[in-house]
């Protein structure tokens, strides 16, 4: 027969049919919609950031120096390159100045700008327009949130450091924001002059120099960077070129993207297990239909052929249905975020992440939805004369060889397309487990229950019955309810370990404020100064500088083809101090620390864990460029970090004598002895910036402020991927409920005809659901545990302290929904007339 | 399988043999012995019933004869081919425009319409014409007017007429009919039977008839009568009862 003709007979027997094939549709809809979204807006976000990388990089190749500027050597070599544009960053407090007494102070992000600034893109104003001339020493230009926060408009005067600037405008977009990394305040834009008049930059205060440089057209930027590092290959720069202008906020995106996407592809499985079930329900309504076409003559291959038409045929449809939503959220959900996102991509088709999703739901559907149909057209014509106890469980060769192929194709695609592919097998590996696991327990549910010694109540009987009779879709409720149940425990694990991460970080005597640059001869006003308002306060102070490891043991970093797993320390410039002590919140785990007085060779105490990623040992050497020179110590001891007491935590903290005659300032903590006391906090900022107009303070509730709104972006994303896998659960678990519907109509005409009421027969299926959900609830409770841990510790590095109250309210609720929806489910067959049933059955 | 080509011939050609069948089903700890050693042959033309109780076999014994089911022992030859151990699909082709079928329970898809289930044996057999031929054996039922009904909007006697519409299109050499009128009540019942007969006479073909009724069993030149797995009784070719000779005005 022609696949014309098939397809003829196909489309009849699907003909007003197609609501047997809508859990195939709704699943396989749901899994290739997921995974099209989650690709699309990755790939939307990450190629905006790469195709507006000279904007975000502000230049072709970007030269990052701390604490210093370029020396005239190195400003010549600049140039030889390129165009030099050169800017100026720093935190700052920005002072409001006005009449009266009130002295408001906001933290900013200061950044000074020469002539040439912005090299590409805008820097746009609020009421319109561009900075296109350049900016003079008086002018400064400000975010938003800034003039919210000193209640400033346009015209105002503010105060930075010892100097006054007349805001001229209100930024609406500064070109290399996303460039310029994590930021605590709102920018303030000035000229490279203007800055110099503020006397913040001072030797010692912490501030970063760039220059942007534009190569000539047709210059290759990667090669020209790599030039210049090599001429000054103890300058401590931090190079990029347009290539890479945000790779923390590429890096973040990619890995959020890829962990989303596994979590879709899981999402994706479970809807798997709901087109398996779909499929075979609606195949094996189709006995007859499938026994009748064999009556008139229909080969195997003929009935293989029809269904499988029907099938391709929906799954076509779901798959494309989904990649046209995938394709629609990503500008919606854009939208909806706004700010949150570091770039607002325009709309774009992105076919790669289409075209993976597509091929995951094929493949999706070739696993699950083939087995069945290679058993549906083994169906006997005699089929039509006996109920067919004895179902043909024989799945054939061909069958068996394109189901393994396409589950590797699953794997080997996952690891092809993430970036960190043993991550992604490992996660495939862990809910593929789970699966397992919970397919192995439906298994063994079954089985225990048909051996069990019949209970003697009818009622009970029957509900125990309905977990292993033929046909009974034990299998697949214990897998959608299990997964959806340990989905609960690990979400609610997850969020309140996560809240409890905050609580948990802000020590009972937490400091209130930090101060940066302090001047070190001064510390002893500082510490008067606080006294006055706060005697109890206690007040820390430690040395601070920053400069990057440019070499250890017998490596240069430079030239490392590829960074260290987890060697995040290698990346950037870090803080530095020196200090007589193990400082407090370190504990010494290794070696020895320096005498007091200690005046030989330098010598380094480093984090224990820093040590283990970079496979360094005691006695092994390590090089920091600070101010333009190395200093290469040697490592003396370890220390173990306790980073939640939120004090000074130092990777690197040098014997004095190493860094001591360099010049630097101090940074501070001071605890307050009344936590909270937000009058008192302020009294104490004043007081600081008072005597200290250069000095930078930092309110930590702010800064707890920022934590807390990034942890709750986070568990909102884990919420929302896993949202979508208990939706997938849920499709599958509506399914399993309908596919046994037809016999449980059966069974509750029956009991109906011998007198059974409407109540009791709920109650057996009340006893059936609460029966499996206890049981799921304790591997649920145990499966989550595990996972939330791995999640928690393993990937986010977090501590694991869930709050078990409401872990188990959440799994007693799960449990308490799908008990209902398996109740809701049943009461079309409770509303069955056993005379109408009885005919059609 | 080669058709019968000629349709007038009177000889006493042997169309369908069942030479010491056995069926036995179940499981291998209980096995049901369901028929213990048939023989039979049926002639060109023939009308058979198939007469006894319900558990007499009747229903097996027509499953064999047709190819739905294969026997445990023993050889089924329908027009000279012997089918007994073909597999499924081989069964599958030699049932396409050999045999035709109507059951009790009209077994029509429910999702196609009755012009659409007596188009798929003649689809399956790739014929041509199909829409033509497949109108024409439903007006030959009298059903010209319920061509785009689904079974769901006809009456049990229509749905059975579309099975009969269904199972004569393609012309089979032989036609079976298993408890015909079970479903129906005794007027719509006998309107079918004569449709059956009427067709019967009109056309070369053998037709077999299983039932439980023996007053629908004498309307056929041959009875068969089965109980416990066996023929109890075969009265052989009745000629003053048969139905006039086939084919004299064959379609």
């Amino acid at each position: 027969m022609s696949w014309s003709q098939i397809w003829a007979i196909a489309r009849r027997d699907l003909n007003g049919r197609f609501r047997g094939l809508r859990l195939l549709f709704i699943c396989l809809f749901l899994g290739v919609a997921t995974l099209a979204t989650i690709g699309s807006l990755t790939s939307s976000i990450t190629s905006e950031i790469s195709e507006r990388g000279q904007e975000i990089l502000g230049g072709d190749i970007e030269i990052a120096l701390s604490q210093r500027a370029a020396t005239e050597q190195e400003r010549a070599a600049f140039a030889e390159v390129g165009t030099v544009s050169e800017t100026n960053r720093m935190r700052a407090m920005a002072r409001r100045v006005a009449d009266g007494p009130d002295p408001s102070r906001v933290l900013v992000e200061l950044k000074g700008v020469d002539a040439v600034y912005p090299h590409y893109g805008d820097l746009t104003f609020a009421g319109g327009g561009t900075l296109d001339t350049p900016l003079d020493a008086q002018s400064v230009l400000v975010a938003p949130a800034l003039l919210e926060r000193l209640q400033m408009k346009v015209g105002d005067t503010v105060q930075f450091g010892t100097a006054q600037f007349t805001i001229t405008a209100e930024i609406l977009e500064e070109p290399d924001r996303i460039g310029e990394g994590f930021t605590l305040g709102p920018v303030a834009l000035v000229s490279l002059e203007g800055l110099e008049r503020t006397g913040l930059v001072q030797p010692g205060s912490l501030y970063e120099t760039k220059y942007r440089i534009k190569t000539s057209a047709g210059a290759n930027p990667a090669e020209l960077a790599e030039a210049l590092e090599a001429q000054f290959p103890v300058a401590g720069w931090e190079v990029k070129d347009r290539e890479e202008g945000a790779p923390g906020t590429t890096r973040f995106i990619e890995r959020l993207g890829q962990f989303l996407g596994l979590v879709g592809l899981t999402a994706l499985i479970v809807a798997g297990i709901g087109v398996g079930n779909g499929v075979s329900s609606y195949l094996s309504g189709k006995r007859s239909s499938i026994a009748t076409f064999k009556v008139l003559g229909a080969e195997t291959g003929d009935i293989a052929r029809i269904y499988l038409l029907q099938l391709a045929a929906v799954a076509a449809l779901a798959i494309i249905t989904g990649l046209i939503l995938g394709a629609m959220m990503p500008p919606l959900i854009i939208a909806a975020l706004g700010d949150v996102l570091p770039v607002q991509p325009g709309i774009s088709i992105h076919p790669v992440p289409l075209l993976t999703a597509a091929l995951y739901g094929i493949l999706i559907a070739i696993i699950f939805a083939l087995p069945p149909l290679a058993q549906a057209r083994y169906v006997p014509a005699a089929g039509l004369f006996r109920d067919m106890v004895e179902r043909n469980a024989r799945i054939d060769r061909l069958t068996l060889i394109l189901v393994s192929i396409a589950f590797g194709a699953i794997v080997t695609l996952a690891m092809v397309t993430a970036r960190e592919p043993w991550f992604s097998a490992g996660f495939l590996g862990a809910s593929l487990g789970v699966l397992f696991l919970l397919a192995l327990l439906g298994g063994a549910i079954r089985w225990i229950a048909s051996r069990l010694p019949r209970p003697r109540q009818p009622l009970v009987r029957l509900a125990v019955a309905g977990l292993h009779r033929p046909g009974a879709q034990t299998g697949a409720l214990v897998v959608a309810l299990g997964l959806g149940l340990t989905l609960f425990v690990i979400l609610a694990a997850i969020q309140t370990s996560l809240t409890g991460e905050i609580t948990r970080s802000v020590p009972e005597r937490a400091p209130s404020l930090f101060a940066i640059d302090i001047p070190v001869d001064q510390e002893k006003q500082l510490r008067a100064s606080i006294a006055e308002i706060d005697p109890d306060a206690e007040v820390a102070t430690v040395p601070t500088m920053r400069g990057s490891i440019t070499g250890y043991g017998d490596i240069r970093v430079a030239d490392l083809e590829e960074l260290p797993e987890g060697a995040w320390m290698l990346r950037g410039d870090r803080a530095l101090t020196y200090s007589a002590n193990v400082p407090e919140g370190s504990e010494l785990v290794e070696g020895q620390w320096w005498p007091l007085l200690y005046n030989g060779p330098p010598q380094v105490s480093i984090d224990a864990e820093m040590a283990q990623i970079l496979g360094l040992e005691i006695g092994d050497t390590l090089t920091v460029s600070f101010l333009g020179r190395e200093i290469t110590a040697t490592i003396t001891s370890l220390r173990q970090i306790n980073w939640q007491s939120l004090g000074f935590n130092y990777l690197m903290v040098f014997s004095p004598n190493t860094l001591r005659d360099a010049p630097h300032n101090l940074a501070a903590s001071v605890s307050l002895s009344d936590a909270g006391n937000v009058e008192q906090e302020q009294q104490a900022s004043n007081a600081i910036l008072g005597l200290f107009p250069s000095a930078t303070v930092i309110a930590v509730s702010e800064v707890i402020g920022e934590v807390r709104t990034l942890l709750d972006q986070m568990a909102t994303a884990i919420t929302a991927a896993a949202a979508i896998t208990i939706l997938s659960g849920l499709a599958v678990l509506i399914g399993a409920i309908a596919a046994s519907r037809q016999a449980r109509t059966y069974d509750s005409v029956i009991l109906k005809t011998l007198g059974a009421t409407r109540r009791q027969i709920l109650l057996v299926q009340a006893m059936e659901y609460g029966l499996l959900a206890l049981l799921l609830a304790a591997v649920a409770l145990a499966l989550g545990y595990a996972a939330s841990w791995y999640v928690m510790t393993q990937i986010f590095q977090f501590s694991f302290e869930p709050d078990w109250t409401i872990v188990l309210m959440t799994l007693g609720g799960g449990a308490l929904l799908t008990l209902v929806v398996g109740l809701v489910g049943a009461l079309p067959v409770l509303s069955a007339k056993p005379a109408q049933a009885l005919r059609h059955l | 399988m080669a058709r019968s080509s000629d349709q007038t011939s009177h000889a006493a050609e042997i169309v369908l043999e069942a030479r010491n069948v056995t069926l036995t089903l179940g499981v291998a700890d209980a096995p049901v012995e369901i028929l213990k050693g048939i023989d039979l042959s049926i002639t060109k033309g023939e009308s058979v019933a198939i007469l006894g109780p319900s558990g007499s076999g009747k229903s097996s014994m027509m499953a064999l004869l047709t190819g739905l089911e294969k026997p445990t022992s023993g050889e089924i030859v329908v027009s000279g081919t012997p089918i007994a151990n073909m597999d499924e699909d081989g069964l599958a082709r030699a049932r396409r425009g050999t045999i035709g079928i109507i059951l009790q329970a009209f077994h029509l898809l429910p999702t196609m319409t009755a012009m659409e289930n007596v188009m798929v044996p003649l689809e399956l057999d790739s014929g041509d014409a199909i829409r033509d031929r497949a109108q024409d054996a439903l007006e030959k039922v009298g059903l010209g007017h319920r061509l785009g009904h689904y079974p769901a909007q006809l009456s049990g006697g229509e749905q059975q007429r579309v099975a009969i519409a269904r199972a004569i299109v393609g012309q089979p050499d032989i036609l079976f009919a298993d408890e015909p009128t079970g479903n129906l009540d005794g007027e719509t019942g006998s309107e079918i039977i004569d449709i059956l007969f009427e067709r019967h006479r009109h056309s070369a073909a053998t037709l077999v008839i299983i039932t439980h009724d023996r007053s629908l069993a004498e309307r056929c030149g041959r009875i068969i009568t089965m109980g416990d797995g066996r023929i109890v009784e075969d009265t052989g070719i009745r000629e003053d009862i048969a139905e006039p000779a086939a084919g004299q005005d064959a379609a």
